[in-house]
Formats: structure tokens, sequence, C-alpha cells
């Protein structure tokens, strides 16, 4: 195996490399070319039109009170359900995995969408329903940065958690136990003890939830857009999407500052994290965290969290349902249910476009993710197995695309795809989605390789297994969870991508999330949300039909 | 089965210096026996054993088992591990996570393709042997870390393999569980009657449990014996003194005797066990081991190699007292009965043994 993998690191620095990279350079040379045509020429003009416009201010402070507010919401949640899953004995705690998993149910667009059906002032469901009972000045405007911040924030929340809740469960409980022993409270013990020593795990979740709701698109252009609140993502959008008059060198040159920004924090991120990031398999020894028991607390704080869970999950879902049903927007009631039809159902299955951005999806989804994860495998085995200088720099540049918001990369891609006959196929978007998202499908990969540590693979070839035998009965079994779980995180987010699709889908290249985004600029609901519905229907059906073959994998043995 | 290791050598190149990891070992492990290798972190010995199963291949030398040459770096031969029919117990249990206990112990013996039956009938012997009957179903994952080492031991053991080969399996376990592993290991080895190749770097682990000893470092075997010679008669002082605590007095070879050899020292001449070779007028040093130093008590002095010193410090260890005592400018580690009258700055006369006394020649 040496020696294959020696051909075969740099084969993989090259692909990963051009794809991760590309985008990059590109958009570094598209910023001081000026037009699409006119690539090459050096040119200052769109930096000095881009930093110079008097709305930029604006939108830098809207951007900063938004990425900070979103990430101070997320990681507030996150510690508060991590602290009661890890260490308290609140009933009910599959609801916290179920939690971790949200990021796979619900695409970010929808959820969005779902909250201005319920809250935008002119007529969402929960105003309209103030405005019956006569309560006028309580609407509430979600078109305004709190309205954006409580989104962003709800949907960054699972994977806050998923950085904080490990940190959390791994705590040493001595530290807690001493400061118990010396006579301070269950609350004193939190707030001087168990809170300081997961600082480093807290600054990484915050740090990563502003690199997440830097790049996000989905909030910031249906709930921002309409209150004239612009972020960088949206204001990048803004400059490509004016129709004839769309100018992508100064794009690229509004794209630098948030790429540079998205850089500088995942290396403070990654810094936070080395610490804690060492690699753990199965330990000999037992752990047993000391649990606190919440007494009569607990039930209120398990309603709590049966509420956020409700909220993540069943309210989109509901309110689109239901949305998808009734001629226009009015409250449940006697009257809603009696004017409900499959009306919008039977005009999107009808529409050309619409159907076009559901096959499109669905191509991108099971094929990219299926490319997606076989370039992972062999990165994540470099990576983890061969562990040489090459190895470490493949590493490097794989997790690099972790950090470029989206529509960045879009705009960098837009200038290297223009040069090619590439330009407005879907093999564009396939190559963008794969070059942004492979991180994705190569953490669960890497985790799934290092797990399978060397002795393991060593000890069956003593036992008299063969290279063979042992990669089949031992090695594959092992990897099975990595590479479904992998292709499942792959071909959820492709079925849904729309930050990189909303620049680089064109006529007869749709895709699902773009189509979706489309229908709310239109304020098309009903049609809105028949078509949600379906995809998340394609990525539950993508999700059950992975876990499936994985689970008739791995019982073969 | 006999092992015999000829010359090995390994290297590797690790950020451009190179690390000799064995230096040309020449080594016969005997059939039948259980056999220590044992040495500092970082000696070799893990590399030693993993060219022996396989999992390496030396640079040089050549490496039989048995009547089989499974390795010569001359004839071009390395017989991969999956053929060389070994047993071997890492340090990590290396339990496969996915399979239940029934599945890891059966494993060898699928990898052969024995009839379903027979497997049977084999797995549940090798788990009834390690006293793990009922836990077939059990998830590997679900096993304390005793349990798991057992399980390593049934999957090493249940092909029947000629040789066994453990690396360090006590390492993991805690010190109680240790020492009653290690008596249970013993035990299970002595009934099995088969080769056994273990590496530790616990000195005790290895007295107590080997028939031989080899010690290692720097990739060189550098001493061979049973436990007793090891501990006793050691011809160097790195063994001398990493088995075990002893003191070490240098001097110089005053008379060869025939039943004694006497160095002068520091604190006086020394009467010694014999040493052949050993001339007048040669450097040696003289090795005594802190339970050999014996306390006279008061007004019984004469006899050979009784010196005074005052006791310098003093220690209560349970089952003894541990200390130091200062006969002129030397200090001496001792280790005398708890119940000796002995008290702290005190001035008390000693005794060595000749006997217990031995000679290293510098
Ligand atoms: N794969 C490797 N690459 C480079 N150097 C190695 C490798 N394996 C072992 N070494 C080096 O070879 C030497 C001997 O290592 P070995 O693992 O045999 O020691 P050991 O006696 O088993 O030590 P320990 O008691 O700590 O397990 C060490 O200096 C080690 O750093
Ligand atoms: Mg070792």
């Amino acid at each position: 195996m040496q020696k294959t993998s020696t051909a075969l690191t740099p084969g993989l620095i090259a692909i990963v490399g051009f794809l991760t990279l590309c985008p990059v350079v590109m958009l570094i040379l598209g910023s001081f070319s000026g037009e699409l045509g006119a690539f090459g020429a050096f040119t200052l003009e769109k930096y000095v039109a881009a930093y110079t416009d008097p709305a930029f201010a604006e939108i830098l402070v809207s951007t900063v009170i938004f990425t900070l507010g979103s990430a101070l919401v997320a990681t507030g949640l996150a510690l508060f359900l991590a602290y009661l899953n890890t260490r308290t004995n609140i009933p009910g705690k599959f609801i916290f995995g179920v939690i971790s998993l949200i990021p796979m149910m619900v695409p970010h667009i929808l959820f969005a969408v779902s909250w201005v059906l319920l809250l935008n002032p002119s007529n969402g469901m929960i105003n309209l329903f103030l405005r019956q009972l006569g309560l006028e000045g309580a609407a509430l405007n979600i078109y305004s940065l709190t309205g954006m911040i409580l989104v962003e924030g709800l949907l960054d929340l699972p994977i806050a958690y998923l950085v904080v809740a490990p940190a959390m469960s791994a705590f040493d409980v001595a530290l807690e136990e001493s400061s118990r022993v010396c006579g301070a409270s269950n609350a004193r013990t939190l707030i001087r003890v168990t809170l300081p020593v997961l600082r480093p795990a807290i600054l990484a979740a915050l740090t990563l939830v502003i690199v997440r709701s830097l790049a996000s698109f989905a909030v910031p252009s249906v709930i921002g857009m309409p209150g004239r609140i612009y972020v960088l993502a949206t204001h990048i959008y803004s400059i490509v999407a004016t129709g004839y008059a769309a100018d992508y060198g100064m794009a690229a040159a509004v794209g630098m500052s948030a790429l540079a920004a998205s850089i500088t924090l995942i290396v403070l991120y990654r810094r936070l994290t080395r610490e804690g990031e060492k690699y753990v398999t199965i330990s000999s020894r037992g752990y047993r965290p000391s649990v606190i028991d919440l007494k009569g607390a607990r039930y209120p704080l398990f309603a709590v969290v049966v509420l956020i869970s409700f909220v993540l999950i069943v309210l989109p879902v509901l309110v689109l349902f239901y949305t998808s049903l009734v001629p226009y927007v009015m409250t449940p009631g006697a009257k809603a249910f009696a004017a409900m039809s499959w009306r919008h159902w039977a005009t999107v299955l009808k529409d050309p476009v619409s159907l076009l951005a559901l096959k499109n999806s669905l191509y991108l989804g099971i094929g990219g993710a299926t490319l997606g994860i076989v370039l992972s495998f062999f990165v994540a085995y470099v990576i983890v197995k061969v562990r040489s200088k090459a190895s470490g720099l493949l590493e490097s540049l794989s997790f690099l695309s972790f950090s470029f918001p989206g529509i960045v990369v879009g705009i960098g891609f837009m200038w290297f795809f223009v040069q090619t006959p590439l330009y407005s196929t879907i093999w564009a978007l396939l190559i963008g989605y794969i070059a942004t998202y492979l991180p994705y499908g190569l953490r669960p990969l890497t985790s799934a390789f290092v797990q399978i540590h060397g002795h393991l693979e060593e000890s069956s070839r003593v036992c008299g297994g063969g290279p063979l035998y042992t990669m089949r009965r031992i090695v594959l079994p092992l990897l099975v969870p990595g590479i479904a779980s992998g292709w499942i995180l792959m071909a959820t987010m492709f079925v849904r991508e729309l930050s990189l699709s909303v620049v680089l889908s064109r006529p007869g290249t749709e895709v699902l999330a773009v189509q979706i985004l489309r229908f709310a600029e239109d304020g098309l609901w009903g049609r809105l949300s028949a078509l949600g519905i379906l995809m998340i229907f394609i990525s539950t059906a993508l999700v059950v039909l992975a876990n499936g073959i994985a689970g008739r994998l791995s019982k073969k043995d | 089965m006999e092992i015999r290791v000829k010359n090995v050598s390994k290297f590797y190149d690790s950020e451009g210096k190179r690390i000799e990891a064995l230096v040309d070992v020449d080594l016969v492990i005997p059939s039948n026996r259980i056999f220590t290798l044992l040495g500092p972190s970082g000696c070799g010995k893990t590399t030693l054993l993993r060219c022996i199963v396989g999992l390496e291949s030396p640079d040089t030398g050549e490496i039989a088992i048995g009547d089989e040459v499974v390795f010569s770096a001359e004839k071009g031969i390395f017989v991969p591990p999956d053929r060389r029919g070994l047993g071997m117990v890492f340090q990590t249990y290396a339990i496969w996570p996915h399979m239940n206990v029934f599945d890891n112990v059966a494993y060898p013996l699928q990898a052969r393709s024995e009839p379903k039956g027979e497997i049977e009938r084999k797995v549940a012997r090798a788990l009834r042997f390690v006293q793990l009957d009922g836990f077939e179903k059990r998830p590997a994952t679900k096993l304390s870390g005793g349990q798991q080492q057992r399980v390593a031991l049934a999957r090493a053991l249940v092909a029947e393999p000629k040789v066994i080969l453990f690396d360090e399996p006590l390492s993991n376990l805690d010190a109680k569980l240790r020492e009653e592993t290690r008596k249970e290991l013993r035990r299970f080895l002595t009934e099995l009657k088969i080769t056994a190749v273990y590496v530790t770097h616990d000195q005790i682990e290895a007295l107590a449990l080997s028939d031989a000893i080899a010690v290692m470092r720097n990739g060189r075997i550098v001493e061979m014996g049973t436990p007793r010679e090891i501990y006793f008669d050691s011809d160097r002082q790195f063994v001398a003194d990493f088995i075990g605590h002893a003191n070490f007095i240098p001097g110089t070879v005053a008379a060869a005797g025939e039943k004694a050899t006497i160095v002068d020292s520091a604190i006086g001449p020394i009467a010694c066990a014999r040493k052949t070779g050993a001339a007048p007028g040669q450097a040696a040093t003289v090795c005594i081991r802190p339970e050999f130093i014996r306390v006279l008590s008061e007004g019984r002095g004469g006899g050979e190699n009784v010196f005074r010193g005052t006791v310098e410090s003093l220690v209560f260890v349970g089952d003894a007292f541990e200390g130091e005592i200062r006969v002129g400018e030397t200090l001496l580690i001792f280790r005398i009965d708890s119940t000796a009258a002995v008290r702290e700055g005190e001035e008390i006369a000693l005794q060595f043994d000749p006997r217990h006394c031995s000679i290293l020649m510098n």
C-alpha cells in the first residue's frame, strides 16, 4: 500500500488544490480585471468603486451585528442544551441526538421562509392572528436585524452544539467535584469552574458560527432583503443579480473582504480547537460523568427542550405544508380548511422550470455525493494513514474550503467557468459543489479511518487473514458508517445548495433552492411551499436510502 | 517451537535522521518457555517482536521459526504475517469494535475456513480457558480493560499456535489487576506448554513471569539468562541497575582468591563472590542490593565485611524499612525488616554477605 500511496498523494494534491484554490485565484485575478470579458487587464477601478460606495459602511455594520448576534444566540442555546444533555438527569435524552441531526432535515431557505410566513408584517400568520385579536400594535416584523439574528441563530444552533457537547462530556468531572467539595453550590460551580474550563470550546463555537453566518445566504436574502437590510453576502448577490448590469469585477472586489474575514476566523478556530482535537478511539477505561439532579426543574426544562426541537423541526414543515394547501396566506381555521386544495402542487408539478430544478438537484445530489465521497475516501486515506509532509499539505488544502462563503466561491468559479465550455452546464455546479463541500465528506471519513487503529489491521494479519480478507472483514465494515454519513451529508447539502448555485445556475441548470428563492422573490408562497416539501422529502428519502444500504453492508459480515 | 534470530538489524528514517531500532540482534528463543524481552522505553523490544511476527521486515539478517525460515534478507525470503501461524496479543488488544466477543475469537478460525461446528467448539473452549464463557454475544465495545485483554488472549490461543507473542499486554491495566492477570497468565502459559515471547519494560513483571530474560538496550541484547541469574549475577551495571535497585561501589581488585575476590573501595576492602578473570589491580565495581545489607545488633562485631555507618534517612514502607546509611563518604541504600530497632541518626554496624556482593568489571 505504501508504494501506491506515494503516487496517490501528488495526484490528490493536484485535484484538491485545483478545487479549493481555483476559485480563490480567479477571484483575486477577477477583482483586478474589471469586466468578465476583460480578464487579465489590470485595474484597481473595481476596488475603488466597491469600497468608496457610501452604502458600504452600513453594510459592514449590519454584517458585524448579524454575525455576532447569531453567534451569541446559537452558542448560548447550544451550551444550555449540551449542559442539560451531558450533565443532568433530564428525561428524553434521545431528543438531543435529533437536534444534532437537524442540519440534514430542514434546508435553511425553507426554515427562513417558514418564519417569513409566520411573522412578516403584512400577512404573517401570527401577525394576522394578533390583528384578529385586536392587538394591532403587537405585530412583529421579521424583516429586521433582530429577526435575521434569531432565525440564523436557531439555524446555527446544531453546529454550535456539535462543538460544545463533546467538550462538555469530555470535561473532567473531578474539577467540578472538587469545587463542590469546597462548598460551592451547583450554580456557583457552573459559573466559576465549568464555564471557564470550557472557554476554548465556547470560543470555538462562537467563531464557527460567525464564519457560518458570514457565509449564510438564505436568511439574509429571504428575511434581510425585503427589509432592505444588506449584509456582505446579499450585497455581493445584488451586484451580480441586477440583470443587465451584473458586475462580476466589483462582486469579486467585495468578495475579497468576505473571504479574508472567513480565512482569518477559520485560522483562529483551528487554533482554538487544536488542543481538544486529539483523536480518540475506544478507551479501555469506563467513563462516568457525574449527573446533576434537576429535581423540580426536570420537567419544565424538558418542556423547553421539546419546544426548541419543535420550533426547529416540526414547525417549519407544518407551516410549509399548510401554506402549500391554502390558496393564499390565512390563519388556520374553518375557512382555511374549506379552501384547502392541491392546486399549488399541481401547478408546481406542471411547471417545467420546477421539474427541471427537481431533476437537476436530484442528479447533483446523488451523482455529486458519490463522486465527492470517492474523492474524500482517497483524501482521508492519505491524510490519516500515509502521514507525510505532503499529506499534511493535502489536509490543509482540503479543509480550507470549509471557510469560504459559497457566494464568494461562486463568483470566483464564475470567472473561471466563463473561460471554459463548462459555463452554464450542470458540470460547473457539480465541480463547485464538490469543491465547497469536500470537508463534509472528509470529516466522517477521516474519523472512520482514525478509528481503525493500525493494530486492528495488523492483528487480523497475524490471525491469518490475508490483505484482501482483512480489507473485507475489518477495514470496510469499520469504514461503512463513515462512508454512509459522509455521503448523506454531501447529498443533502447538494440537494438544498443555494449560495453557490445562486451565482452559477443559469437558465437550463436551475436547481431547487434557486427556484425556491425565485418563488420567494415573487411572493408565490403556495408553490414555494409545495416545492419545498418535495425538497425535504427528497433529502429524507436519500438519508433513509443511504442508511438502509449502509446497514445492509455492515450486517453482511 | 524454537525461534532463531540471526544478525537482525532494523533502521528507520525519521526526519532525515537514521534511527537504529535493532542492531545485529542474535537470539535463540527456546521452545515451550516463557521468554521475556526486557528493556527501557525505545530500546527496540516492540520492533523485534514485530519483525518476528512479520509486521515489520528487518534490513538485514534471518529469522527462523522452528524449521521454517520466515525471513532472510540475503535469500529474499519474507513470509507474510498471515502465513506464519503465530498468535499475538497487542498492547492495545486490538479488539475489533464491530464484532462481538464470539466473532473476535472465532476470527483466526474463520480466516482458515474451518467448519462451523469446529469453530464453535474451539471458541467455547478458548473462552472457557480465559474464564469468559457466556460472553459470546457481548459487543466488543462493552468490555472492561481486563476482559478485553482476555478476549485478546483467547483470540491468540484459539488456533493453537506454536508460538504466542505479547507486547506489554498488562500495561493498560491498573496495578492490582495487573498483578492478578500476571499470575493468571503465568498459569495459562505453563498449562499450555507453548513458546511465549513477552515484551515488557517492567522488571517485576519480567522476573515473576519468565523462564528466561533478554535485556535490551539501544537496539542490542546486552544480557540473557534466567531471572535469578539476571537479578543476582549480572555482568553489567546497566542490567543490575535496571533490574531493581543496587548500590555500586567503585574500587580496584586487591586479591583474587579461591573462594572470594577482594576489592579495595572507598569504604574499605570488600570480600565478594569469586569473579573469574579478575586480576589484582583492575578497576571493578561492587554491586550490593539493598536487601542484602544486614544490620548487626549491638555488641556482635566480628566476621567479614563489617562496616560502621550512620542512618541518614529511614522510611517505613509496610513490610520493611528503606533508607540510606552513610559509611565514610559513601551513601548506601538499604532495606531491612520492619521489626528491626533502628532509628534515624543512629550509628550502627552493618554487614554484607560476600555471596551477594557481585563484581562488575568496568
Ligand atoms: N515506524 C517507525 N518509524 C520511525 N522510528 C520508529 C518506528 N517504530 C519505532 N521507531 C523507533 O525505533 C526505536 C525502537 O522502538 P520500539 O517501539 O521497538 O521501542 P520499545 O522498546 O518497544 O519501547 P516501548 O517500551 O516504549 O514500547 C525507537 O527509537 C522508536 O522511536
Ligand atoms: Mg513497545
